[in-house]
């Protein structure tokens, strides 16, 4: 399949499901901002309001992670079941296996759009002026989408050996939510070489962390951390994209019969 | 001239396949679907497959259609030539349009977004699905289905025609009008490969049949001496399940 009828497929399959999606809800598009925003208060009520968070900056502190922290769970879960869900139209046209997530990851970027420029908005209201800094979303954002891509094609391969892995994979992210400091400051951590592991080992922790320097605090974030991030998601993508070209219709074969 | 003159446009040489399905937990049960078929497929000729249900019949159609590999030997298609698989199965995405799913389906077979838009009105008008045409194909009935994957797939053109029982489903009107559209393409030099479990569809449409039961060769050859084979033994079949009975 040339490139950009591959494209236009992933393009074509995310605006449809997008359509179809807000025409199943009677609120429709605005659960777009709906979704996050209700995320983002239950939180808010919870660690702030009950908790104390102790933090004067807290709401802002949580929508920087929150907002990029659901764009990737949901695009992982979701892509994860794409492949087997998809058996109807596998078993019955070739196509390249990676289309079927790529579909659901344009479609959660076409959202994601929306929710960073709520983010804007709820920064300006909160008093965060835009500033140069923001710039530095573009590399973040960028390594962030490639640790979905990465991570979503893992997701959907390991879906189609076990649907068990469907079980697993939402509750692997609410580990991650817990251990990436999304109500919590990792570094507020009182030992600095746990800290700094966990900004090593865990990349999710690292890249939100990011996004809150460049957003909070108008400071550039680790460019050898982002750039070690972003190689390796790309390598997982390569390895990951070769498997599906060399076990094309071995996946086919499990997506219909797993 | 003979079918065995013509140029060959694809075969299978002891072609095998198993997967493994779960019964139940932990269960790890293997299914072997194909053993050991062997095949050739002529430019130009229509192929019957006949065999009652689970043999096998819609799994040698994807390997012929390149979605699946044999876990043993080989599939040789002649170099360039595009193949389609026609079935009625479950490739549709139930939230979107007849029309979406018209459009995602030509371009899956490979042609532009643009191609694909400009084949809707002729959908539309040969499928006669009217104003259902734009509303969710979760509101189809099967039959409905049946008439937006025929219709689909019959627009896209390519060498080797795979169709897989789609002829079964639908009323007796629309079921008249894809065998007339189906017979259209055979009478040139499309390859067809026909597959279905109703003897008179196969003895109407194809010269040289073959009978495939539990996933081997039973009978090839000429379509009467298949047929007659066949039916012998779906009566023997039946008395015997009389006399268990």
């Amino acid at each position: 399949m040339k490139l950009s009828q591959y494209l236009s497929l992933v393009d074509f399959q995310a605006r449809m499901a997008l359509k179809s999606d807000a025409s199943n809800y009677f609120l429709g598009y605005l659960w777009w901002v709906l979704e996050p925003l209700l995320f983002v208060l239950v939180f808010y009520l919870v660690f702030d309001v009950f908790l104390d968070s102790g933090r004067a900056d807290f709401l802002i502190f949580l929508v920087c992670g929150k907002l990029p922290f659901v764009w990737f769970s949901k695009s992982v879960s979701q892509a994860s079941n794409s492949i087997v869900a998809n058996a109807g139209m596998i078993g019955r046209i070739d196509v390249p296996k990676s289309l079927f997530p790529m579909a659901i990851i344009q479609e959660g970027l076409y959202k994601q759009a929306v929710v960073f420029l709520l983010l804007f908005i709820i920064l300006n209201l909160q008093g965060y002026p835009v500033s140069g800094s923001w710039l530095w979303l573009i590399p973040i954002v960028v390594v962030n989408y490639l640790m979905i891509v990465g991570c979503a094609f893992f997701g959907s391969i390991l879906v189609c050996f076990m649907k068990d892995f469907a079980m697993l994979i939402p509750l692997g992210m609410l580990f991650l939510m817990f251990m990436s400091g999304i109500f919590w400051d990792v570094r507020s951590i009182a030992d600095p070489q746990l800290a700094e592991a966990l900004f090593t080992y865990n990349p999710m922790a690292f890249i939100l962390d990011s996004y809150r320097q460049a957003l909070m605090f108008e400071s550039s974030p680790d460019l050898m951390g982002l750039l070690r991030v972003g190689l390796v998601s790309t390598a997982l993508i390569a390895v990951m994209v070769w498997y599906m070209r060399k076990y094309n219709e071995f996946l086919a074969l499990r997506a219909l019969t797993v | 001239m003979t079918v065995e003159d013509r140029a060959v446009i694809l075969e299978l040489r002891d072609v095998s396949l198993s997967y493994h399905a779960r019964k139940s937990s932990f269960d790890k049960g293997t299914h072997r679907v194909l053993d050991s078929v062997s095949l050739r497929l002529y430019e130009g000729e229509t192929l019957g497959i006949i065999g009652k249900n689970g043999t096998g019949k819609s799994t040698i159609l994807r390997i012929m259609a390149g979605i699946l590999a044999p876990q043993r030997g080989t599939v040789q298609r002649r170099a360039g030539t595009s193949a389609a698989l026609l079935s009625l199965g479950l490739g549709f995405k139930p939230n979107l349009s007849g029309r979406a799913n018209a459009v995602l389906s030509a371009m899956l077979q490979g042609v532009s977004k643009k191609t694909a838009i400009s084949y809707l009105d002729e959908i539309k008008a040969f499928s006669e699905l009217g104003d259902s045409f734009d509303e969710p194909v979760k509101t189809y009935s099967s039959g409905m289905r049946a008439r937006l994957g025929f219709t689909t797939a019959l627009m896209t053109h390519v060498d080797i025609l795979l169709i897989d029982e789609v002829l079964s489903v639908g009323d007796a009107h629309f079921k008249a009008k894809a065998q007339q559209a189906i017979k259209e393409r055979i009478t040139g030099d499309q390859t067809v490969v026909f597959v279905s479990h109703s003897g008179p569809q196969i003895r109407e449409m194809c010269d040289r049949s073959i009978w495939l039961n539990d996933g081997v060769i039973a009978e090839e050859g000429d379509t009467p001496r298949v047929l007659k084979a066949y039916n012998d033994y779906v009566k023997q079949l039946s008395s015997e399940t009389v006399l268990v009975g």
